[in-house]
């Protein structure tokens, strides 16, 4: 239990430093006039990885319940992991 | 939709701080300040204000619980078992979208606002927590180092299927106003669900993210998310939660009871501003 929350904490540190250091580079080149086409890769990937990060959070929580052997939590996760996955093919059609 | 000048970044950048302040202290992602602020102070369309916003949302709930684990304040089981009702809520989301009018929305979160702040009020000097830490706290319970007690606390979770359908409710109007649904989920979890203000806030503030990132993810895939723009106001939400732990931890239950209720007035004010236009 105690194991799979200092995962989610490190899961949602690393995702959180990524996509706001992305952010932040982006945003200075944008602002300082470097409308430049790498500025535009690196703000898509922050929010990409800012976006997938919650969703990293589920599929950790998934793996762990799975080897704790704790059926109830597995089925309760899979099914918020499979409502996201939902939203990703309604955001597509 | 508006280009983004020096200015304007900053702006943003505030007003993603003030999201991240809440979201420390009371488990909130902002959203339902931020939407207003974008879309009457700033002009914004509703759609990328919404997309905005739910992008702060999840930055604020994985800032706020990067910094909060491991002091057993989340309580994750709780909050996988609410996540299910919260993301069962947004995909019907756009079901609720066609039946009842924004407007009629508003107008019906103004009052239920209202009502959940007068309840905030009149527990301000009640406490969920029960002082004897060995006390059977049930399935979903949990204890927790509290400052002001000196010492370990527990909880037990009571009325479970309204926490359940707040926060199907909470994930219901989610992607509609461009919220994670703390705003919905913390009073009902501290007012009738027994659950300690500091607990609730944490759990919500994990929860929001999942929440919002249905939604954001819809808004992602149809264009109206613009990484530009989100960029100030997730690292405003950076700065504000770093900034907010301090004083989240040093302020008095009594103290953050009293922010809440205040807030949900704001909320209500708000909501029947917008239902006007």
């Amino acid at each position: 239990m105690n194991n799979l929350e200092l995962m989610i904490g490190k899961v949602l540190r690393s995702g959180t430093i990524a996509s706001s250091t992305l952010f932040a580079v982006g945003l200075l080149m944008t602002l300082a006039g470097y409308r430049s086409e790498l500025a535009r890769l690196l703000l898509e990937a922050g929010l990409i990885i800012l976006i997938a990060t919650p969703a990293a959070r589920v599929v950790i929580s998934v793996i762990e319940y799975i080897r704790e052997r704790d059926w109830l939590f597995v089925i309760l996760t899979l099914i918020v992991l499979l409502a996201l996955g939902g939203s990703v093919l309604a955001a597509y059609l | 939709m508006p280009t983004l000048t020096a200015p304007l970044a900053l702006i943003i950048f505030g007003a993603g701080a003030v999201a991240g302040a809440l979201g420390v202290a009371l488990g909130l992602g902002g959203g339902i300040f931020l939407v207003p602020f974008l879309t009457l102070a700033l002009g914004f369309p509703l759609k990328s204000a919404a997309a905005i916003s739910l992008s702060t949302v999840i930055a604020t709930s994985s800032a706020v619980t990067a910094r909060r684990t491991g002091n057993q304040l989340i309580n994750l089981r709780l909050g996988m078992v609410l996540e299910v009702a919260t993301t069962a809520g947004s995909l019907l989301g756009g079901i609720t979208a066609q039946f009842v009018a924004e407007t009629t929305l508003q107008r019906l979160f103004g009052v239920v606002a209202i009502a959940v702040a007068f309840v905030m009020f009149g527990r301000i000097n009640r406490r969920n927590v029960i002082a004897d830490p060995a006390a059977d706290i049930g399935r979903l319970g949990g204890r927790f180092y509290e400052e002001e007690s000196g010492g370990m606390v527990a909880y037990r979770i009571k009325r479970l299927p309204l926490a359940l359908f707040a926060s199907f409710i909470a994930g219901n109007v989610s992607s509609l106003l461009g919220i994670g649904g703390g705003i919905i989920k913390v009073p009902v979890l501290n007012a009738w669900c027994g659950m300690p203000l500091r607990a609730a806030a944490a759990t919500s503030a994990l929860m929001i993210g999942v929440t919002a990132t249905a939604g954001a993810v819809i808004y992602y895939g149809h264009g109206d998310l613009r990484p530009l723009l989100a960029a100030p106001a997730v690292l405003g939400v950076q700065a504000g939660s770093w900034a907010g732990m301090r004083f989240a931890q040093q302020a008095s239950v009594k103290w953050l009871k009293i922010l809440m209720a205040a807030l949900l007035v704001v909320v209500a004010a708000l909501m029947f501003v917008r239902s006007l236009r």
